[in-house]
């Protein structure tokens, strides 16, 4: 990584942006990780929301945004990203509107939104190289309504749709690949729990133009099964046990920002959670624990070859 | 008609508690209607359940008029006006409180001679959080009379069913500890007359036509959501102690979720307007400088 | 036959399983989700033989249901408000396959603004696109209707999708008693599921849903949807007669109460009914002459059972639930159409709009709409439309209203700190 203004925790700003007073849960990832973006990005701002976990964020008359903010709807926030970067750039360019005036375009969404009904409207908007920066908070299903399986639910993770003893038998999406393989300006996955990994990120995508994702793992007390207060430990989990690598993809390269080493084993990470509790009660299911093990060996040895 | 209403916080079991009243009250042959009312629908954020109970047809819909019985599970909750704990209060209305303080502070602090009552929390008090509804149940059943142990028994075993033996053993036994300690008021709270719906001017008013520029759903000053006091969330809140922070700040501030915590002069600043109570930041400090305290002996040591 | 307390959604995941139900395409949305969830846990619990999927989308999910009934199974599925919109295209489309299924919602407010509380503004967006429409005002209704919805939809003369509504919060959360139909009763209601000839497999070729070019061909085949919803009404009272004889609970296209000798008549849909006949027997015992009509069916509109309900009365206030911007109430519009030129129509039609995205409509509220119907019969002037909203409302959303403008100089201190300290949620 380029010349960087964080290099330790102190280096993070000491101002937050974003307003408290917002109703998302205590302890919530997902507020956490779009919390440290907007201090590091900044109030020039203007946030296009789908729906989801974030959406009550500014509800009438309270708002926490320094910057401004569009809700659209579910499917189309990436669209309407698309039509506020034309017309900013329109009115800019048409002399209405002094350049000072201009704002990033970012686009806030959960992994309902990213990996699911929203992807047509991402992959379009990659298309057209729109000058977007995407900040999805992953909480790993559809939060809001009370943690259904996504695409983005990993593998055995229970949920309210997939409460069985095997719980969801999908795999999780590789949204980063498929944003990937668009070819856009950048795409990083980050969580809150490493601020500092966080911030270097931001400030880079900040740096580029085009289509940037950033794609956070959002821990979900209420979703995943967890003590709020829990909710930093587990991120740093998630990433220590590999289970979530950080890593950024630039022109076809891939770099990862850290490599556990040694990693710890997934079951350190899994066994926090109460949507994995079937897997360790009342008796140990040793096949599920020994594959989801044996996938994030195989992801590491690919890296590390 | 038995109009009933019980307020807590998300995670107190309330829903719960609702339903397991309805159900013994539909066991003993009673018709039935019973809600949950949501408001942000987050742990720890105020929300309420009413229970409507009739021997003929229940014709009401939305929100209760004139309860004959609140219970507030959490007390904390009295002076959050959004809990709504005093709506469409009438004279007969009862109050039942869980709280150390015994009824006749609350008759006090609530300008009321009478019709309220105090139900003392357990000693292992965060213990019983979960289970509130199953408390709040007990007590209103035993307080309306027409409610047979065994029918809330019952009820109790049915609602609880899917949360598991243990949870069912734990709210059988708190339900049966709060059912005991409300013998001497048994019946107190009877059936509430037929509420007049007809008459009196409804008040309306033609809207006039405000410009789209005041119409449109937007807000136009930045953060006015400093205004909601999340902190009232709390039940319980971090408090760094000076000798132990090494003032590092960057640690705690940077990883609370929510940003409610300043850096000033160096020290971290807790924020506890917006505070949730989460306490991450309790568990991320690494001089472990920050313990938690209760946060109703905390709001009453910080009074004046 | 047991009498149980249910939630709105569990009484429709009920129906759904009563009615043995193949397939559940699902997507989550605020305040239908519990449906599907009831469903998915007895499907993995083994209580139900039945698949469930979870599309991606509202539209993916109507697409396969759509799909699914026309391969030939029984199919359930159900959304609110922005779900339904989003799926709106395809709910034209399915109906036009001509493949039945049931379809719940529970209906909510639409954007914008965004919000969470219960209006008919979604389902009424819906009424032109040829699925049935049949609107519950309890939780006993929700269940029978998705029973009365299979059978009536695979009725051989109809053979259309049908959409049953419940009102959100008032019904979908709360816990009413339903007596739950004995499961072989409820099959033998039901029946079989049969496809008929529109279906797909490998012994029968079939090229579904194909395009048709012309407006001639095009206009046999959508007035043939309307032949067929037309049909409907007319098996209406075979079809729940039928469901009297196995259950006791007759249902008509159109619900009367106290209408006999009414002179002046509340006319709503949905979940506000019951409140609304307690309103209606309160006022009859001070000596009023009031009643209250409710349509069980809205399409296929029972226009002749209406005329018949409100023929030589002075007054109807209707209330809708609904906004059609730019017009007013939809359900107003559609009664007056019904209305006109028919012997002994109400010479006044009055329009409400109450109760959208969940504001509650008070009992008094009720009555002074009858009073206000009432007066302007006597008056002989047709009455303005009132889009209900009060004084103290009005009030307390300028306090809101300055909060967001920054009109700070427009709160008390006082009342401002009231009210942020009370805003905890």
């Amino acid at each position: 990584m380029s010349d960087t203004a964080y290099r330790r925790m102190q280096d993070l700003p000491s101002t937050h942006l974003l307003g408290t007073g917002t109703s998302t849960c205590a302890g919530c990832g997902g507020l956490h990780a779009f919390r440290e973006l907007y201090d590091v990005l900044g109030d020039k701002t203007v946030v296009v929301n789908a729906a989801g976990c974030m959406t009550l964020l500014a509800t009438y008359p309270f708002t926490p945004f320094r910057g401004s903010w569009l809700y659209t709807s579910m499917a189309s926030a990436p669209a309407g990203a698309q039509g506020v970067r034309d017309a900013l750039d329109l009115l800019i360019e048409k002399g209405r509107l002094p350049r000072e005036e201009d704002l990033r375009v970012v686009v806030l969404t959960g992994d309902g939104a990213a990996y699911g009904m929203g992807l047509a409207a991402t992959s379009a908007a990659i298309d057209r190289g729109l000058d977007f920066l995407y900040l999805c908070y992953d909480n790993e299903g559809y939060g809001n309504t009370g943690q259904q399986s996504s695409a983005a639910t990993p593998h055995a993770a229970r949920t309210a749709t997939n409460g069985g003893p095997r719980g969801y038998p999908g795999y999780k999406k590789d949204l980063f690949a498929i944003w990937a393989a668009h070819r856009p300006s950048y795409v990083a996955t980050v969580i809150a729990a490493e601020p500092v990994d966080l911030a270097r990120k931001v400030e880079q995508a900040a740096r580029l133009t085009g289509p940037r994702l950033l794609l956070a793992l959002a821990p979900c007390p209420p979703g995943w099964g967890f003590d709020p207060q829990d909710a930093v430990e587990i991120g740093r989990l998630a990433v220590k046990s590999g289970v979530w690598p950080l890593k950024e993809w630039r022109d076809g390269r891939v770099v990862h920002t850290k490599t556990p080493r040694p990693r710890a084993p997934v079951e350190e990470y899994l066994r926090r959670q109460q949507r994995f509790a079937h897997l360790f009660e009342p008796a140990r299911d040793e096949a599920t624990l020994a594959e989801i093990q044996r996938r994030v060996d195989a992801y590491w040895e690919e890296v590390e070859a | 008609m038995y109009r009933i209403r019980f307020h807590g916080r998300g995670g107190h079991g309330i829903k719960t508690g609702a339903r397991i009243l309805g159900s013994a009250f539909f066991a003993e042959g009673f018709e039935v209607q019973d809600a949950p009312r949501y408001g942000a629908e987050r742990r720890g954020a105020p929300l309420d359940a009413s229970v409507r109970a009739s021997r003929g047809p229940i014709r009401e819909r939305g929100a209760l008029r004139a309860p004959d019985l609140v219970v507030v599970a959490d007390e904390t909750l009295i002076p959050v006006r959004s809990a709504g704990v005093a709506a469409g209060l009438a004279a007969h209305t009862w109050f039942l409180i869980r709280s150390a303080a015994p009824a006749a502070v609350w008759r006090e602090r609530m300008a009321r001679p009478e019709r309220v009552l105090a139900l003392a929390a357990a000693a292992d008090e965060r213990a019983e959080l979960p289970f509130l509804g199953s408390i709040a149940a007990a007590a209103a059943a035993r307080l309306v009379g027409a409610i047979s142990w065994p029918a809330l028994e019952g009820a109790l075993a049915r609602e609880v069913a899917g949360f598991g033996a243990g949870a069912q053993a734990e709210s059988r036994a708190r339900a049966r500890a709060a059912w005991d300690a409300l013998a001497p008021h048994a019946g107190a709270v009877g059936e509430g007359p037929e509420l007049l719906t007809a008459g009196g001017d409804p008040g309306w008013i033609d809207l006039p036509l405000d410009l789209a520029e005041r119409a449109a759903p937007d807000v136009r000053v930045p953060l006015t959501s400093l205004e909601v006091k999340t902190g009232l969330w709390r039940t319980q809140r971090p408090v760094i102690e000076p000798d132990r922070c090494h003032g590092c700040a960057w640690i705690c501030s940077s990883l609370c979720p929510d940003g409610a915590i300043a850096i000033a002069g160096g020290r971290p600043v807790i924020d506890y307007d917006h505070c949730k109570g989460c306490g991450v930041c309790v568990a991320v400090c690494p001089h472990h400088a920050i313990h938690v305290e209760r946060e109703e002996l905390a709001r009453a040591g910080a009074q004046p | 036959m047991t009498r149980v307390l249910l939630t709105g959604n569990a009484a429709a995941a009920w129906g759904a399983r009563l009615a043995g139900v193949d397939y559940v395409p699902a997507f989550p949305i605020t305040p239908q989700t519990e449906i599907l969830e009831t469903l998915g846990a007895w499907i993995e619990g083994g209580e139900l033989r039945a698949r469930m999927v979870m599309l991606e989308s509202e539209h993916s999910m109507v697409t396969a249901a759509g799909a699914a009934a026309a391969t030939g199974v029984r199919v359930f599925t159900a959304t609110s408000s922005q779900g339904l919109l989003y799926a709106l295209e395809m709910l034209y489309t399915v109906a036009g396959w001509r493949a039945p299924f049931v379809l719940v919602n529970v209906s909510r407010g639409l954007a914008a603004p965004i919000t969470l509380g219960s209006d008919h503004g979604d389902v009424l967006a819906a009424r032109d696109c040829g699925f049935l429409q049949l609107h519950a005002a309890s939780a006993q209704e929700v269940l029978d209707f998705v029973l009365l919805g299979a059978r009536l939809g695979e009725d051989a003369r109809v053979r259309l999708p049908v959409l049953v509504n419940l009102d959100g919060f008032t019904l979908s959360f709360t816990r009413e008693p339903v007596a739950l139909p004995e499961a072989v009763e409820a099959a033998r209601f039901v029946g079989p599921f049969d496809p008929g000839t529109v279906r797909f497999r490998a012994s029968r070729p079939i090229s579904q849903a194909v395009a048709v070019l012309g407006g001639s061909p095009y206009s046999y085949f959508r007035y043939e949807m309307q032949r067929a919803a037309e049909a409907a009404l007319l098996a209406w009272p075979e079809v729940a007669g039928a469901f009297a004889n196995a259950f006791g609970r007759r249902y008509e296209a159109v619900a009367t109460h106290r209408c006999e000798d009414a002179e002046v008549v509340l006319c709503l849909l949905g979940a506000l009914a019951t409140q609304a006949e307690g309103v209606v027997d309160q006022l009859r015992a001070e000596g009023r002459r009031v009643g209250l009509v409710r349509p069980r069916l809205l399409r296929p509109f029972p226009a002749e059972a209406l005329r018949a309900a409100l023929a030589g009365k002075r007054a109807v206030a209707v209330l809708d639930q609904d906004l059609s911007l730019g017009l007013g109430g939809v359900l107003h519009g559609e009664l007056a159409a019904a209305l006109y030129g028919a012997a002994g129509a109400p010479p006044v039609l009055a329009s409400f709009v109450g109760g959208l995205g969940g504001r509650d409509v008070a009992g008094t509220e009720l009555a002074a709409m009858l009073e206000a119907a009432a007066r302007a019969a006597d008056a002989g002037v047709p009455p303005a439309p009132r889009l209900l909203y009060t004084e103290t409302e009005l009030r307390e959303l300028r306090k809101l209203q300055a909060i967001a403008l920054g009109e700070r100089h427009e709160l008390a201190r006082g009342e401002r700190s009231e009210l942020a300290r009370g805003e905890g949620a």
